[in-house]
């Protein structure tokens, strides 16, 4: 296969960077692992819609430390709680944990090495995708957040990764998060950049029995980036995890949540793209209920304008030990253009027999009876298509707890659908 | 105000509506009433520009002006309303901007000034009382998760807000309990004024207790059999659609 030849010297590029010091045998065995691997093709089944050939193209200059102004990316309720990464490096004049909780430790995993002893066990047994494996490799640096035990986190806490790409560069992102038992957090993940990258963040979360943690994750990366992402998440006896991944930049992207339920605990996966142009968004995810008893929700919204495409891909697996599992998920997708395509595929693979599972999956224009509902209140056809649009999205963002966020989120996604004449519908 | 003539209409190349004549003046208020498929909801969505009806003959002039000239939306700011049997949910749309939205279309369109969210605020907090509307249903999205009473409550708000020369309520009573309806029904007489007219359709007398009609007009098969006053909904009640139906039939088409 030509294109994986080409691809080849990318990954031979970046495992020519030195090996971290910190995590030596994790990163070994990574490399091992990544011995003989080559970049996915379309004729991969999990990439058949994703077609990695421009990011062969990507050189791999080194990621440097470099200086950023932030001011754009802050949020009043969180300026004391933010921890800030800049091309894979901590960025400690930009980062601000005055006000995070006594108790709550969150830093940046250079510092306190010693703190991290679940990196890298998440998920074990788990598929792991190559870049994953790259990451692992060679990630400088990250954030690590761990809540004690019974502590609810008042203050929501702010992860930004910035990359500033001068010269074509790859970054990866790391993060670790140990919720104790009956512990709560809120957490904002945001993913922003300037130029050509490619950024593989790797999230890895362990929620431990009772404890809750709400997670809103943003992507907004450049127009010409790669966004290469794995979650994984393990939530223990009656835990919950609840995440909301945005997804707005990008030429490429794709987003692989991989989540395992024990007894009793609950997920939300909800997630919404907003695409254009030639970008392309993909969502791989996966949850596993390993136990009975566990929940999961999943709402996936996408909506694609010009020559774009949204790819989701759905996996539920309910173990054979899984009774009372109640899985719902539901992939609902707008098309705003002739051109503009969506690949949706729900994956049950059921094996308990006392579960309640449901699934859906809509491709469509807007309906007309909606159309016609507010027009027959004199909006005209355009205002009503772009507040129709704007509610498609906007359904979404309606839960956010982070109020500025919310806001934000809003008037970037009315902007995006050509509402923002209607005013403030926020 | 509105004057429909031998209007035909069809959905799919199939005829519903058969050759239709009704005048309402300002000031009036009329009753549709008929079986199921008779075509009187038809009727409504032909007047509010419903894109899956095809008006195939006939002409409604509304203040002396052609309706089908105008796009859904113009027949809304010209101040035809009409309240859905099935009002749409909108996700995401908060009821409090889309009916500020709405509100501040028409004000544009009428050269009123438009009213920003505080202004707003206060001017919605004395319309939800009027149909006696809990506050948190401003704060939800439109028509979301509402039950079919409060769906009813949302449009007869509309209607306060928008406050239109001709109401066509289709079938205002579904969904409703007895005093939600009755609560409604006097939210729509104390809207009705010497310039505006109501057009009622309606499956079930109930609602014309509480929405005195002066005119009752049956349609069936896609034409108005019969025109009568108010008491004709007291005999629909009693005796139900089937006697109009056969003293058309005898009577040969009117």
């Amino acid at each position: 296969m030509t294109s994986a030849v080409v691809g080849s010297n990318l990954l031979g590029d970046l495992l020519s960077r030195p090996r971290p010091a910190e995590w030596a045998s994790l990163r070994e065995a990574a490399e091992r692992r990544l011995a003989g691997r080559e970049l996915p093709t379309t004729s991969d089944e999990d990439w058949k819609y994703t077609d990695l050939k421009a990011l062969a193209e990507l050189s791999s200059g080194p990621a440097l430390k470099a200086a950023v102004d932030i001011s754009s990316y802050l949020l009043p309720e969180m300026v004391g709680t933010r921890q800030v990464f800049v091309n894979g490096h901590h960025a400690p004049h930009a980062s601000c944990s005055s006000a995070v909780p006594a108790g709550v430790r969150f830093f940046p995993m250079s510092t306190a090495s010693e703190a991290c002893h679940a990196l890298g066990t998440v998920g074990e047994g788990a598929a792991r995708d190559l870049f994953e494996e790259l990451n692992t490799a060679r990630f400088v640096d990250g954030a690590v957040i761990l809540v004690p035990k019974n502590l609810k986190v008042a203050l929501p806490l702010h992860l930004l990764f910035i990359t500033k790409a001068e010269a074509p560069t790859v970054v990866f992102p790391r993060v670790l998060i140990v919720l104790e038992r009956g512990a709560e957090l809120e957490l904002v993940e945001e993913h922003h950049g300037e130029g050509a990258y490619l950024s593989c963040p790797v999230v890895e979360i362990r929620v431990a029995e009772g404890a809750i943690l709400h997670h809103e994750r943003v992507q907004r990366e450049d127009p010409e980036a790669f966004h290469l992402g794995t979650l994984k998440a393990e939530v223990a006896k009656g835990g919950q995890y609840h995440s909301r991944t945005l997804t707005f930049g990008a030429r490429l992207s794709r987003q692989q949540p991989w989540v395992r339920l024990a007894e009793g605990a609950g997920t939300t996966l909800d997630g919404l793209a907003l695409l254009d142009g030639h970008q392309v968004a993909d969502t791989h995810s996966f949850i596993l209920h390993a136990e009975p008893h566990g929940t999961s929700h999943q709402l996936h919204k996408c909506i694609v304008d010009g020559r774009a495409r949204a790819i989701f891909n759905g996996q539920i697996r309910v173990a054979p030990y899984a009774q009372g599992t109640d899985a719902k998920q539901q992939s609902r997708n707008l098309l705003l253009s002739e051109s503009a395509r969506v690949d949706t595929k729900p994956q049950l693979e059921i094996d308990a027999d006392d579960v309640k599972c449901s699934h859906g999956a809509t491709v469509g224009a807007l309906d007309p009876e909606e159309l016609f509902y507010l027009q027959s209140r004199g909006l005209n056809a355009d205002d009503a298509r772009n507040l129709l649009t704007y509610g498609f999205a906007a359904d979404v963002l309606t839960h956010i707890p982070v109020a500025s966020l919310r806001r934000t989120l809003r008037h970037l996604v009315m902007a995006r659908t050509q509402a923002d004449s209607l005013g403030d519908l926020s | 105000m509105l004057s429909i003539k031998n209007l035909t209409a069809s959905i799919n190349g199939t005829p519903v509506l058969k050759g239709i004549n009704l005048e309402i003046k300002a000031g009036e208020i009329h009753a549709i009433m008929g079986p199921n498929g008779s075509g009187k909801s038809t009727l409504g969505k032909v007047l509010a520009g419903h894109p899956s009806y095809e008006v195939t003959g006939g002409e409604v002039l509304f203040e002396g002006k052609n309706l089908f000239d105008l796009e859904p939306d113009a027949r809304a700011r010209a101040g035809i309303f009409m309240g859905f049997q099935h009002p749409i949910e909108v996700p995401g749309v908060s009821n409090a901007s889309f009916l500020r939205l709405a509100y501040n279309k028409k004000a544009e369109a009428e050269g009123r000034e438009e009213l920003d969210p505080l202004e707003f605020d206060d001017f919605i907090h004395e319309k939800i009382k009027l149909v006696a509307m809990k506050e948190e249903f401003l704060d939800r999205s439109l028509n979301e998760g509402f039950s079919g009473g409060e769906k009813k409550r949302n449009e007869i708000l509309q209607m306060a807000v928008l406050e239109p020369k001709l109401a066509i309520l289709d079938e205002l009573d579904s969904g409703l309990d007895i005093d939600a309806l009755r609560v409604l029904g006097e939210a729509v007489n104390n809207l009705q004024q010497p310039d505006r007219a109501l057009l009622i359709i309606t499956h079930f007398p109930r609602i014309l207790e509480t929405i005195q009609p002066q005119f009752v007009h049956v349609l069936s098969g896609g034409r108005i059999l019969k025109s009568a006053g108010k008491e004709l909904a007291l005999e629909l009640e009693d005796r139900g659609y089937d006697w109009v139906l056969e003293e058309a039939a005898a009577g040969g088409a009117r």
